[in-house]
Protein backbone atom coordinates (compact mmCIF):
# COMPACT_ATOMS: atom_id res chain seq x y z
CA UNK A 1 0.00 0.00 0.00
CA UNK A 2 1.49 3.39 -1.31
CA UNK A 3 1.44 6.57 0.55
CA UNK A 4 -0.32 5.14 3.84
CA UNK A 5 1.48 6.56 6.83
CA UNK A 6 1.91 3.21 8.89
CA UNK A 7 2.66 5.47 11.62
CA UNK A 8 -0.77 7.07 11.67
CA UNK A 9 -2.41 3.56 11.23
CA UNK A 10 -1.31 1.97 14.27
CA UNK A 11 -2.34 3.74 16.44
CA UNK A 12 -5.59 2.77 15.83
CA UNK A 13 -4.86 -0.67 16.04
CA UNK A 14 -6.24 -2.00 19.14
CA UNK A 15 -3.11 -4.01 20.66
CA UNK A 16 -5.25 -5.70 23.17
CA UNK A 17 -3.94 -7.49 25.98
CA UNK A 18 -1.46 -10.30 25.77
CA UNK A 19 -0.50 -12.80 28.23
CA UNK A 20 3.34 -11.83 28.93
CA UNK A 21 2.15 -8.06 29.54
CA UNK A 22 -0.12 -9.39 32.34
CA UNK A 23 2.53 -11.41 33.49
CA UNK A 24 4.35 -7.82 33.52
CA UNK A 25 1.88 -6.34 35.38
CA UNK A 26 0.45 -8.62 37.85
CA UNK A 27 4.63 -8.57 38.90
CA UNK A 28 4.54 -4.79 39.37
CA UNK A 29 1.46 -5.19 41.47
CA UNK A 30 2.82 -8.10 43.45
CA UNK A 31 5.66 -5.93 44.39
CA UNK A 32 4.00 -2.54 45.31
CA UNK A 33 1.39 -4.87 47.07
CA UNK A 34 4.46 -6.52 49.11
CA UNK A 35 6.21 -2.72 49.42
CA UNK A 36 3.09 -1.83 51.63
CA UNK A 37 2.95 -4.85 53.63
CA UNK A 38 -0.43 -5.80 51.83
CA UNK A 39 -1.72 -8.88 50.81
CA UNK A 40 -3.74 -9.09 47.66
CA UNK A 41 -5.39 -10.67 44.64
CA UNK A 42 -4.50 -9.11 41.23
CA UNK A 43 -6.76 -9.89 38.34
CA UNK A 44 -5.74 -8.26 34.64
CA UNK A 45 -8.72 -8.48 32.55
CA UNK A 46 -8.28 -8.11 28.53
CA UNK A 47 -10.16 -5.32 26.81
CA UNK A 48 -13.70 -6.87 26.32
CA UNK A 49 -13.07 -7.45 30.05
CA UNK A 50 -12.28 -11.22 29.78
CA UNK A 51 -9.58 -12.81 31.90
CA UNK A 52 -6.51 -13.01 31.17
CA UNK A 53 -4.54 -14.12 34.61
CA UNK A 54 -5.12 -13.87 38.47
CA UNK A 55 -2.60 -14.30 41.01
CA UNK A 56 -3.67 -14.65 44.92
CA UNK A 57 -1.02 -14.18 46.78
CA UNK A 58 -0.51 -16.40 50.06
CA UNK A 59 -2.81 -15.51 52.46
CA UNK A 60 -4.96 -13.51 50.92
CA UNK A 61 -8.62 -14.13 51.66
CA UNK A 62 -10.67 -16.68 49.37
CA UNK A 63 -13.56 -13.94 48.21
CA UNK A 64 -10.49 -11.18 47.10
CA UNK A 65 -10.01 -13.29 44.02
CA UNK A 66 -13.10 -13.45 42.76
CA UNK A 67 -13.76 -9.78 43.97
CA UNK A 68 -10.70 -8.76 41.94
CA UNK A 69 -12.12 -10.15 38.64
CA UNK A 70 -15.11 -8.31 39.16
CA UNK A 71 -13.48 -4.87 39.51
CA UNK A 72 -11.49 -5.36 36.51
CA UNK A 73 -14.64 -6.83 34.86
CA UNK A 74 -15.94 -3.39 35.71
CA UNK A 75 -13.15 -0.88 34.57
CA UNK A 76 -12.51 -2.84 31.45
CA UNK A 77 -16.39 -2.53 30.14
CA UNK A 78 -17.18 0.43 31.48
CA UNK A 79 -13.57 2.42 30.46
CA UNK A 80 -13.86 3.68 33.59
CA UNK A 81 -12.33 3.32 37.60
CA UNK A 82 -14.67 0.68 38.93
CA UNK A 83 -15.12 3.54 42.36
CA UNK A 84 -16.94 5.85 39.53
CA UNK A 85 -19.47 3.26 37.97
CA UNK A 86 -22.04 4.04 41.03
CA UNK A 87 -22.95 7.13 38.85
CA UNK A 88 -24.75 5.34 36.45
CA UNK A 89 -27.21 4.13 39.36
CA UNK A 90 -27.31 7.40 40.82
CA UNK A 91 -31.18 8.53 41.02
CA UNK A 92 -30.20 12.18 40.30
CA UNK A 93 -29.16 11.64 36.84
CA UNK A 94 -30.74 12.39 33.87
CA UNK A 95 -32.11 8.85 31.82
CA UNK A 96 -31.83 7.13 35.36
CA UNK A 97 -32.91 3.53 35.15
CA UNK A 98 -29.78 1.56 34.69
CA UNK A 99 -30.92 -2.00 36.50
CA UNK A 100 -27.87 -2.34 39.12
CA UNK A 101 -29.56 -5.53 40.59
CA UNK A 102 -29.23 -8.90 38.69
CA UNK A 103 -28.32 -7.28 35.87
CA UNK A 104 -24.86 -8.25 35.73
CA UNK A 105 -23.13 -10.72 38.43
CA UNK A 106 -19.77 -9.18 38.18
CA UNK A 107 -20.86 -5.49 38.08
CA UNK A 108 -19.39 -3.71 41.35
CA UNK A 109 -18.95 -0.38 41.93
CA UNK A 110 -16.28 -1.05 44.63
CA UNK A 111 -12.82 1.06 44.03
CA UNK A 112 -9.80 -1.02 43.16
CA UNK A 113 -10.49 -1.72 39.14
CA UNK A 114 -8.45 0.65 36.91
CA UNK A 115 -8.68 0.35 33.18
CA UNK A 116 -5.05 0.89 30.86
CA UNK A 117 -4.96 3.47 28.60
CA UNK A 118 -2.23 3.22 25.91
CA UNK A 119 -2.13 5.85 23.20
CA UNK A 120 -6.31 6.67 23.43
CA UNK A 121 -6.37 2.91 23.38
CA UNK A 122 -7.80 0.56 25.95
CA UNK A 123 -5.95 -2.59 26.15
CA UNK A 124 -7.83 -3.81 29.32
CA UNK A 125 -7.84 -3.37 32.97
CA UNK A 126 -6.55 -4.21 36.30
CA UNK A 127 -8.26 -5.21 39.20
CA UNK A 128 -6.48 -5.49 43.15
CA UNK A 129 -8.55 -6.60 45.88
CA UNK A 130 -7.99 -6.55 49.49
CA UNK A 131 -9.13 -5.41 53.14
CA UNK A 132 -9.20 -2.09 52.13
CA UNK A 133 -10.26 -0.41 48.79
CA UNK A 134 -8.61 2.98 49.25
CA UNK A 135 -5.00 0.40 49.15
CA UNK A 136 -6.40 -1.42 46.19
CA UNK A 137 -6.94 2.25 44.73
CA UNK A 138 -3.12 3.38 45.96
CA UNK A 139 -1.25 0.02 44.56
CA UNK A 140 -3.67 0.38 40.89
CA UNK A 141 -1.87 3.71 40.36
CA UNK A 142 1.20 2.46 41.30
CA UNK A 143 1.00 -0.01 38.79
CA UNK A 144 -0.52 1.89 36.16
CA UNK A 145 2.68 4.37 36.69
CA UNK A 146 4.86 1.23 36.26
CA UNK A 147 3.29 -0.14 33.20
CA UNK A 148 2.91 3.72 31.53
CA UNK A 149 6.91 2.78 30.93
CA UNK A 150 7.41 0.23 28.92
CA UNK A 151 3.43 0.67 27.54
CA UNK B 1 5.38 -29.37 49.82
CA UNK B 2 3.19 -28.82 52.84
CA UNK B 3 1.23 -26.14 51.61
CA UNK B 4 0.68 -24.53 47.57
CA UNK B 5 1.86 -21.27 47.40
CA UNK B 6 2.18 -18.96 44.51
CA UNK B 7 5.32 -19.27 43.84
CA UNK B 8 4.62 -22.98 43.37
CA UNK B 9 1.50 -22.21 41.09
CA UNK B 10 3.17 -20.21 38.63
CA UNK B 11 6.16 -22.79 38.24
CA UNK B 12 3.03 -25.54 37.49
CA UNK B 13 1.48 -22.53 34.81
CA UNK B 14 5.28 -21.92 33.19
CA UNK B 15 6.09 -25.84 32.81
CA UNK B 16 2.45 -26.19 31.64
CA UNK B 17 2.22 -23.39 29.57
CA UNK B 18 5.57 -24.14 27.57
CA UNK B 19 4.33 -27.79 27.10
CA UNK B 20 1.39 -26.36 26.00
CA UNK B 21 2.78 -24.16 23.28
CA UNK B 22 5.47 -25.93 22.42
CA UNK B 23 4.56 -29.68 22.15
CA UNK B 24 0.99 -29.54 22.36
CA UNK B 25 0.47 -26.66 19.93
CA UNK B 26 -2.88 -25.18 21.81
CA UNK B 27 -2.74 -21.96 23.81
CA UNK B 28 -4.59 -22.84 26.63
CA UNK B 29 -6.20 -21.68 29.63
CA UNK B 30 -4.43 -23.33 32.85
CA UNK B 31 -5.57 -22.65 36.13
CA UNK B 32 -4.17 -23.39 39.88
CA UNK B 33 -6.36 -23.93 42.98
CA UNK B 34 -5.44 -24.18 46.68
CA UNK B 35 -7.24 -27.01 48.81
CA UNK B 36 -9.81 -24.89 49.18
CA UNK B 37 -10.86 -24.84 45.87
CA UNK B 38 -10.12 -20.60 45.70
CA UNK B 39 -8.10 -19.94 42.34
CA UNK B 40 -4.51 -19.13 43.59
CA UNK B 41 -3.76 -18.56 39.96
CA UNK B 42 -4.62 -18.50 36.45
CA UNK B 43 -3.29 -17.82 33.06
CA UNK B 44 -5.10 -17.32 29.64
CA UNK B 45 -2.36 -17.84 26.89
CA UNK B 46 -2.40 -15.42 23.73
CA UNK B 47 -4.90 -17.09 21.27
CA UNK B 48 -6.60 -19.20 24.02
CA UNK B 49 -11.05 -18.34 23.80
CA UNK B 50 -12.26 -16.48 26.30
CA UNK B 51 -14.52 -18.55 28.03
CA UNK B 52 -12.04 -21.24 28.43
CA UNK B 53 -10.54 -19.68 31.96
CA UNK B 54 -13.61 -20.34 33.46
CA UNK B 55 -13.92 -23.55 32.70
CA UNK B 56 -10.24 -24.35 33.53
CA UNK B 57 -11.11 -23.04 37.03
CA UNK B 58 -14.05 -25.07 37.39
CA UNK B 59 -12.15 -28.03 36.57
CA UNK B 60 -10.08 -27.42 38.83
CA UNK B 61 -12.33 -26.61 41.55
CA UNK B 62 -14.27 -30.09 40.84
CA UNK B 63 -10.57 -31.74 41.28
CA UNK B 64 -10.69 -30.37 45.14
CA UNK B 65 -14.42 -30.83 45.49
CA UNK B 66 -13.49 -34.64 44.68
CA UNK B 67 -9.75 -35.11 45.51
CA UNK B 68 -9.86 -37.25 42.24
CA UNK B 69 -8.69 -36.19 38.71
CA UNK B 70 -11.94 -34.98 36.48
CA UNK B 71 -11.37 -37.94 33.93
CA UNK B 72 -12.75 -40.59 36.45
CA UNK B 73 -15.89 -38.30 37.36
CA UNK B 74 -16.54 -38.01 33.34
CA UNK B 75 -17.99 -41.76 33.63
CA UNK B 76 -20.50 -40.53 35.94
CA UNK B 77 -21.95 -38.22 33.15
CA UNK B 78 -21.05 -40.70 30.38
CA UNK B 79 -24.62 -40.96 28.61
CA UNK B 80 -23.33 -44.36 27.27
CA UNK B 81 -23.34 -45.75 30.46
CA UNK B 82 -26.86 -45.15 31.28
CA UNK B 83 -28.91 -47.93 32.76
CA UNK B 84 -26.42 -50.61 32.50
CA UNK B 85 -25.88 -50.85 36.14
CA UNK B 86 -27.61 -48.72 38.72
CA UNK B 87 -25.38 -46.76 40.21
CA UNK B 88 -22.65 -47.01 37.23
CA UNK B 89 -23.98 -43.18 36.31
CA UNK B 90 -24.43 -39.78 38.08
CA UNK B 91 -26.44 -37.38 35.38
CA UNK B 92 -28.37 -35.65 38.66
CA UNK B 93 -24.77 -34.14 39.14
CA UNK B 94 -24.87 -32.10 36.29
CA UNK B 95 -25.96 -28.53 37.38
CA UNK B 96 -24.81 -29.55 41.30
CA UNK B 97 -23.14 -26.86 43.22
CA UNK B 98 -24.09 -23.54 41.64
CA UNK B 99 -22.99 -25.18 38.24
CA UNK B 100 -19.73 -25.54 39.07
CA UNK B 101 -18.89 -28.54 38.76
CA UNK B 102 -17.56 -29.69 35.56
CA UNK B 103 -16.16 -33.53 34.69
CA UNK B 104 -14.54 -32.71 31.75
CA UNK B 105 -10.96 -34.44 31.71
CA UNK B 106 -7.93 -31.79 32.04
CA UNK B 107 -8.32 -31.05 35.64
CA UNK B 108 -5.59 -33.27 38.14
CA UNK B 109 -5.04 -33.23 42.11
CA UNK B 110 -2.01 -31.66 43.45
CA UNK B 111 -0.94 -33.76 46.70
CA UNK B 112 1.81 -33.79 49.13
CA UNK B 113 3.86 -36.01 50.70
CA UNK B 114 0.57 -37.94 52.91
CA UNK B 115 -1.04 -38.32 49.68
CA UNK B 116 -3.48 -35.87 51.02
CA UNK B 117 -4.96 -32.88 48.19
CA UNK B 118 -3.61 -29.65 48.67
CA UNK B 119 -4.76 -28.64 45.50
CA UNK B 120 -5.94 -28.50 41.68
CA UNK B 121 -4.33 -27.99 38.23
CA UNK B 122 -7.35 -27.71 35.62
CA UNK B 123 -6.53 -26.65 31.70
CA UNK B 124 -8.96 -25.68 29.09
CA UNK B 125 -8.06 -24.76 25.12
CA UNK B 126 -6.76 -28.29 23.83
CA UNK B 127 -9.66 -29.63 21.54
CA UNK B 128 -9.11 -33.17 23.09
CA UNK B 129 -9.70 -34.41 27.05
CA UNK B 130 -7.42 -37.83 27.02
CA UNK B 131 -4.86 -38.69 24.83
CA UNK B 132 -1.17 -37.45 24.37
CA UNK B 133 -2.14 -34.47 23.35
CA UNK B 134 -4.85 -33.73 25.39
CA UNK B 135 -5.83 -31.31 28.32
CA UNK B 136 -5.18 -33.42 30.92
CA UNK B 137 -1.45 -33.98 29.49
CA UNK B 138 -0.83 -30.01 30.12
CA UNK B 139 -1.84 -30.43 33.85
CA UNK B 140 0.52 -33.34 33.96
CA UNK B 141 3.35 -31.18 32.69
CA UNK B 142 2.42 -29.06 35.40
CA UNK B 143 2.22 -31.59 38.60
CA UNK B 144 5.92 -33.39 36.91
CA UNK B 145 7.00 -29.56 37.62
CA UNK B 146 6.60 -29.71 41.12
CA UNK B 147 8.67 -32.98 41.48
CA UNK B 148 11.57 -31.40 39.26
Amino acid sequence: MIGVEWSLLKKDVNMGMNLEMAKKILQSAVVAAKGMGKIVSIAVVDENGWLVALHRMDGAAIPTAEIARDKGWTAAVFRLPSSEVYQFGDPRTPGYGFNVQNWNERLTPIAGGMPIWNEGCLIGAIGICSENPKEDVIICQKVLEASSLWL
Amino acid sequence: MKELTLELALKMLEAAERWAGDIAGFPCSIAVVDKSGTVTAVHRMDGAGMATTDIAIKKAWTVVAFKMPTLMGSRWIDPRSMGKRIGDHAMGIIGMAKGKICFIPGGIPITNDENEVIGGIGCSGVPSGVGDISDTSVSQAGIIALYE
